[in-house]
């Protein structure tokens, strides 16, 4: 998310008068990032009301630690960290035994594209590209979900991503290489399907 | 990985050198198998950054201040703030003797028309908006506040606002003819703001309030003042 010099004054002076229990200056940051937290949120549950209950539950409990937020990091990285949890949270809740740690990179790509259901009807014109996409994402592995999603979606740097999720650079770029390589495979077994 | 895997993911991540792209791409003109993986993977990413995407709902920004529950601690916090602020007062004798008069007839006219007791009253519906009387049991005085919303087309209507925590779930109206929803609190004097919700997600304001407020997110909640 790119902010210019000015955006980023303007975003401190709505801080700090949020830290003064300030509502409008907390719901101007709010409408600043709903549509990006909001997002992000669907890309990782997959469905729109889930998403954002958990974007209502990022920006509350942002409210609420706000006196512990340091400018270390942008407000936006910040955020991101999170509703990144909070997806974590959701998912780990939804699929008891199955945690967002516990993957097997092969294991999981191969038990994906096998468990793919296809049909003959199914052809993959350029319009529905994205709608294919949209759901491989959902069947990505959560790890790799989030990594893709925060590269290639929001289009973060890795650095950012490394200050978001506390990962290191390397571990991230597998993932990300990981959720590419699934995602390939998965749309061009749809295209000669 | 392999080593053909590993240089279209560094291009890809951008990586490479400038020497090393040259490589690359002169690999790949060479190599359809390698092409035809590298562009699968360049449509993967260029599709990702047009994924569309979702607007937040309009209930989206009254539901994040409600769970906020940001006013009573604001209120809160300015009151406060005023009481405890240092501040220079200015002393003018005839502004004094002036607000010295007029609080003695406030209260003077208090004494001689305030009832003994406050009592119950029957509140008529006919008037849409929230309606108040009042009683006093024993040492705190509350106001009884008829809510009245019509809404044919409800499942359920309920109340959301200062005075229950903006929990949605804790005051129902309950429907009578003609898709009148009604609901009766008991409240003490003060100012609240509230909202109605239909079917547990359309939050929307009270249309027959007298008084709005901002919420702080571009939409406005209803003002209902309570006195005695």
């Amino acid at each position: 998310m790119q902010i210019d010099r000015g955006g980023l004054d303007d975003e401190a002076k709505l801080i700090a008068r949020s830290l003064k229990q300030d509502s409008d200056a907390f719901g101007q940051l709010v409408e600043q990032y709903a549509t990006v937290i909001v997002n992000l949120a669907y890309r990782m549950v997959g469905d729109r009301t889930e998403a954002e209950d958990l974007a209502q539950e990022t920006f509350v409990a942002a409210f609420k630690a706000l006196p512990r937020f340091r400018a270390e990091s942008k407000f936006s990285t910040w955020l991101y960290r999170i509703a990144a949890n909070k997806c974590k949270d959701w998912l780990r809740a939804k699929r008891p035994g199955q945690g967002v740690q516990d993957v097997d990179v092969d294991e999981v790509l191969d038990a994906g594209v096998a468990a793919e259901e296809r049909t003959p009807e199914l052809l993959l014109s350029q319009q529905q590209v994205a709608g294919q996409l949209d759901r491989a994402i959902q069947r990505l592995p959560p790890l790799y979900r989030e990594a893709f999603v925060l590269k290639h979606v929001e289009g973060l740097s890795y650095e950012e991503m490394q200050e978001i999720l506390g990962v290191n650079g390397d571990t991230l770029k597998m993932r990300v290489y990981k959720g590419r390589l699934q995602l390939s495979r998965e749309l061009a077994e749809l295209k000669e399907a | 990985m392999r080593e053909q895997d590993l240089l279209i993911q560094r291009f890809l991540d951008d990586d490479l050198t400038p020497e090393e792209r040259v490589a690359f791409l002169q690999v790949v003109d060479t190599d359809p198998s390698l092409r035809r993986r590298w562009l699968n993977l360049e449509l993967v990413v260029a599709e990702a950054a047009q994924l569309p995407r979702l607007a937040p709902s309009a209930r989206f920004l009254s539901q994040v201040q409600s769970k906020l529950a940001i006013e009573p601690t604001s209120l809160w916090d300015r009151l406060r703030a005023m009481v405890t602020a240092p501040r220079t007062l200015e002393w003018n004798f005839a502004g004094a003797m002036v607000a010295a008069s007029v609080a003695l007839v406030a209260v003077a006219g208090l004494l001689q028309f305030a009832p003994e007791r406050i009592v119950e009253v029957p509140v008529p519906i006919a008037g849409g908006q929230a309606q108040t009387a009042s009683f006093a049991p024993g040492q705190e005085s509350k106001v009884y506040v008829r809510l009245v919303l019509l809404q044919p087309d409800a499942r359920s209507v309920s109340v959301a606002g200062d005075f229950n925590d903006w929990n949605p779930g804790e005051t129902k109206l309950e429907r009578s003819e003609g898709g009148l929803w009604t609901a009766t609190i008991a409240l003490k004097p003060g100012r609240y703001q509230y909202m109605f919700v239909i079917d547990g997600k359309q939050w929307v304001a009270d249309p027959l309030a007298e008084e709005g407020a901002g919420d702080g997110f571009g939409a406005q909640n209803a003002v209902l003042d309570v006195a005695i």
